[in-house]
């Protein structure tokens, strides 16, 4: 048997699930092949780990800790049935109403403003009058008085 | 109390009936919970959530079925979900770079001559990340084989699946196992 196959078995010998034939190759293998050896102790090493943890420690305060979740379970689902108008009608409906005029907003501000005449009405001409003195007040007034 | 009886007087809401239920239980569940997740703390809160379920839906219970059974499917699917949810967020992460990163911790603590502890504590931890990478169902046949010691036949009961399925799973995730493990060994995780 060589390193390659070998490798592919390891865990099978580890095991012992091997037909016996193929255990006693893999054994000489390994009294002739100290990486594979090293590698056979390591694998053996590190399944053991499964069998430790086969046994784990038991929470004393488990049944307590079931219980208490049990518990605050009901008390949300007590709440939640107290108040079913509001929480699964009005909250969605109020939602939805809040996104929408939040859409219609943004959709009006976004548009550009219409200007409703027949004459051609540059931006210049609606801001300029509010600063443009001379068309209330000639200049001529002034010089007359 | 035998099952039947817990069962009966669960339906009827009975609480001393839940504590048996949870206290004869518990290692099962855990056991199971913590073979597939690799975390105690996590494995501990899957198994409250799984007696929570059994406490609610006791009453669609068949007769017919074996409590364990059911239990064991529970644990099985909520670990898995909780798996599911968790990979989310380490999708980018490669088995390599894991243990790497968890074995650097442990290596730093390793050198202030902590030893054989550690030494486990560092084979757990790739052995752990290496049953991690399993697909689902070889994992989860894997871990009720080993964590659980059940019978091929049982865990193909609790799977739904054949027996030669679960040997075929089983056989493929020793495999898998196999070849992350030489994997990690040729680049000195261990």
């Amino acid at each position: 048997m060589n390193c390659k196959t070998l490798h592919t078995k390891i865990i099978f010998f580890t095991e012992g699930s091997l037909p016996a034939r193929e255990m006693e190759e893999i054994k000489i293998h390994l009294e002739n092949c100290s990486n594979c050896a090293a590698f056979a102790n390591e694998m053996k090493k590190t399944l053991a780990v499964i069998e430790n943890e086969n046994t784990p420690q038991l929470n004393p305060f488990f049944y307590t800790r079931v219980k208490a979740r049990l518990e605050n379970r009901v008390e949300e689902e007590k709440v939640i049935r107290r108040s079913p108008v509001l929480v699964r009608i009005l909250q969605p409906a109020m939602f939805s109403l809040l996104l929408l005029a939040g859409i219609y907003t943004g959709i009006k501000i976004g548009q550009p403003a219409k200007i409703s005449s027949d004459v051609p009405v540059f931006s210049e001409n609606e801001v300029v009058p509010y600063f443009n003195e001379m068309e209330t007040e000639a200049i001529e007034n002034f010089l007359m008085e | 109390m035998n099952e039947t009886e817990i069962i009966q007087k669960l339906q009827q809401g009975n609480e001393p009936a839940f504590k048996e239920l949870v206290e004869t239980y518990q290692k099962l569940v855990v056991n199971t919970c913590f073979g597939l997740v690799q975390n105690t703390e996590d494995a501990e809160d899957i198994a409250q959530e799984v007696f929570i379920e059994v406490f609610r839906s006791i009453q669609n219970f068949r007769a017919d079925a074996k409590l364990s059974t059911w239990l064991y499917r529970i644990a099985v699917n909520r670990s898995l979900n909780h798996i599911r949810d968790n990979k989310r967020s380490k999708w980018f992460q490669s088995f390599d770079d894991v243990v790497k990163g968890k074995t650097l911790l442990l290596n730093h603590y390793a050198s202030e001559n902590l030893g054989a502890e550690l030494e486990n504590m560092q084979r757990a931890t790739i052995l752990h990340e290496a049953i991690g990478l399993l697909p689902e169902n070889q994992k989860t046949a894997f871990t009720l084989n080993k964590y659980e010691d059940l019978s091929y036949k049982e865990i193909a009961e609790i799977m739904d699946t054949s027996v030669a399925s679960v040997e075929s799973l089983i056989h493929r995730a020793k495999t898998g196992l196999q070849k992350k493990l030489y994997t990690c060994y040729k680049k000195k995780c261990f």
